[in-house]
């Protein structure tokens, strides 16, 4: 029982220890280290308050990105397709002229060769008929009617060229 | 005061030593020549005291937004009751108390660990010191309900709203009752604590010197063991130490937050 009783100098002494502790604790050594402690919950706070800004924003700069490089990607294919599309009209335009050309030109040669075979056709004719009416003459003698002949020749050369023209 | 009387055992050589021991941790002067009779327990609490002071002023000195050394040790205290007792129990308004509370927090803390190293004697291992401070928390909380919601509401608070106005006496006595132990409650387990726990190193010891003293076989194997014991029990009574620091200062955050909550429960 006695280990219960307690010392009165004991309890006085505790009564000092606890107004000294007390108003030193409470006035010098808690409020620097109170203070201090908010100020970081604060600072704490607020940076995970900026990180998480921080990260919403580089999140939205991301997608932005991703976004202007879609758009890029669809814009330059819209560009090779439209550079494709002009390179095929202009070669089918340059070929389709080419060939226009090509054909006028053999159009124009075709033109040139009938004519100058119709001369010389026409020449060859001429100089046929004449030698053949003299060689005849010369064969037959002086009876042939050089006029009657010629027209009788004459016809007989064109049977012969419309064959050959065949 | 005298040493205990242990008439049973006194006759036996280790009757004497527990003797001793009971003797060595009971409340005595600390020196016969002294001219103030300071107890051997108020000298290492007065220590403890001094240490303490000094420990939270160079702590508060050196409080900075990134803790180190001995800043950091003080600021896991002063987080530790300010935010896991004072604003869990009591709520934003409890870092209004943190102050007394962090008070005894530290207080306690101090005086367990103080005696854990020999020739120490816990300031907390006698009921001089820890029914002083059971009954400075009991007229503190009680204060803070009376200035909170008046004498007579505080004690018309201690028979709850709708009892039986035939029952609202018995009630009553029983709430008082139950008020006036709780200091005697608080002061005995602490001391029980750490007196409890330097009986047990001191028992051990004695087996260790008395094993030694009289050597024999049996003693061969006691004292190895015993030692042992001296040694878990060592970190134990460092485990205590803290949690009976913490238990005390929970307890008192619980107090006041009951008296600022008069009458809701």
């Amino acid at each position: 029982m006695e280990l219960i009783i307690p010392n009165t100098t004991e309890m006085w002494v505790n009564v000092a220890a606890f107004v000294v502790l007390f108003i030193v604790m409470w006035k010098v050594a808690f409020p620097p280290m109170t203070k201090m402690l908010d100020e970081r919950a604060e600072k704490i706070r607020d940076s995970i308050e900026k990180a998480e800004e921080t990260r919403v924003e580089a999140e939205r700069l991301l997608e932005e990105y991703r976004q202007q490089m879609a758009d890029a990607r669809t814009e330059a294919a819209k560009i090779i397709e439209q550079g494709r599309t002009v390179a095929e009209n202009m070669k089918a335009e340059i070929l389709a002229k080419a060939r226009e050309e090509a054909e006028a030109e053999k159009t124009r040669t075709l033109e040139a060769i009938r004519a100058e075979k119709a001369a010389a056709m026409a020449e060859l004719q001429t100089s046929v008929a004449d030698l053949s009416v003299a060689v005849a003459g010369k064969i037959i003698g002086e009876k042939l009617d050089p006029a009657e002949h010629h027209a009788l020749i004459e016809r007989y050369i064109a049977e012969v060229g419309s064959l050959n023209e065949k | 005061m005298s040493a205990p009387v242990v008439p049973a055992a006194e006759a036996s050589p280790m009757g004497e030593k527990i003797a001793e021991l009971l003797h060595e941790l009971s409340v005595r002067p600390f020196s016969e020549n002294a001219a103030f009779s300071l107890t051997n327990y108020t000298f290492w609490l007065i220590i403890a005291v001094l240490l303490l002071l000094v420990f939270m002023v160079v702590a508060s000195r050196k409080a900075k937004l990134v803790p180190s050394g001995i800043g950091n040790l003080a600021e896991a205290g002063v987080e530790l009751v300010r935010n896991s007792i004072c604003v869990d129990i009591i709520g934003p308004e409890g870092k209004k108390y943190f102050p007394f509370i962090g008070t005894i927090f530290f207080f306690v803390l101090f005086n367990n660990l103080l005696g854990n190293i020999p020739p120490a004697l816990p300031g907390t291992g006698t009921v001089g010191t820890t029914f002083t401070w059971a009954i400075i928390v009991f007229l503190v909380y009680n204060g803070i309900g009376i200035k909170k919601v008046g004498f007579g509401h505080y004690i018309k608070s201690f028979v709850p709203a709708g009892t039986p106005m035939w029952l609202a006496p018995l009630i009553f006595v029983i709430e008082v009752i139950s008020h006036l132990l709780r200091p005697f409650t608080l002061g005995i387990r602490l001391f029980a604590n750490m007196y409890a726990g330097h009986i047990m190193l001191g028992v051990f010891a004695v087996f260790v010197a008395m094993s030694i003293e009289h050597f024999s076989a049996v003693g061969a194997l006691v004292v190895p063991l015993s030692f042992l014991m001296q040694v878990v029990l060592r970190v134990f009574e460092l485990f205590v130490a803290v949690l009976q620091a913490y238990i005390f200062s929970i307890l008192t955050a619980v107090y006041i937050n009951g008296a600022l909550h008069t009458g809701e429960h």
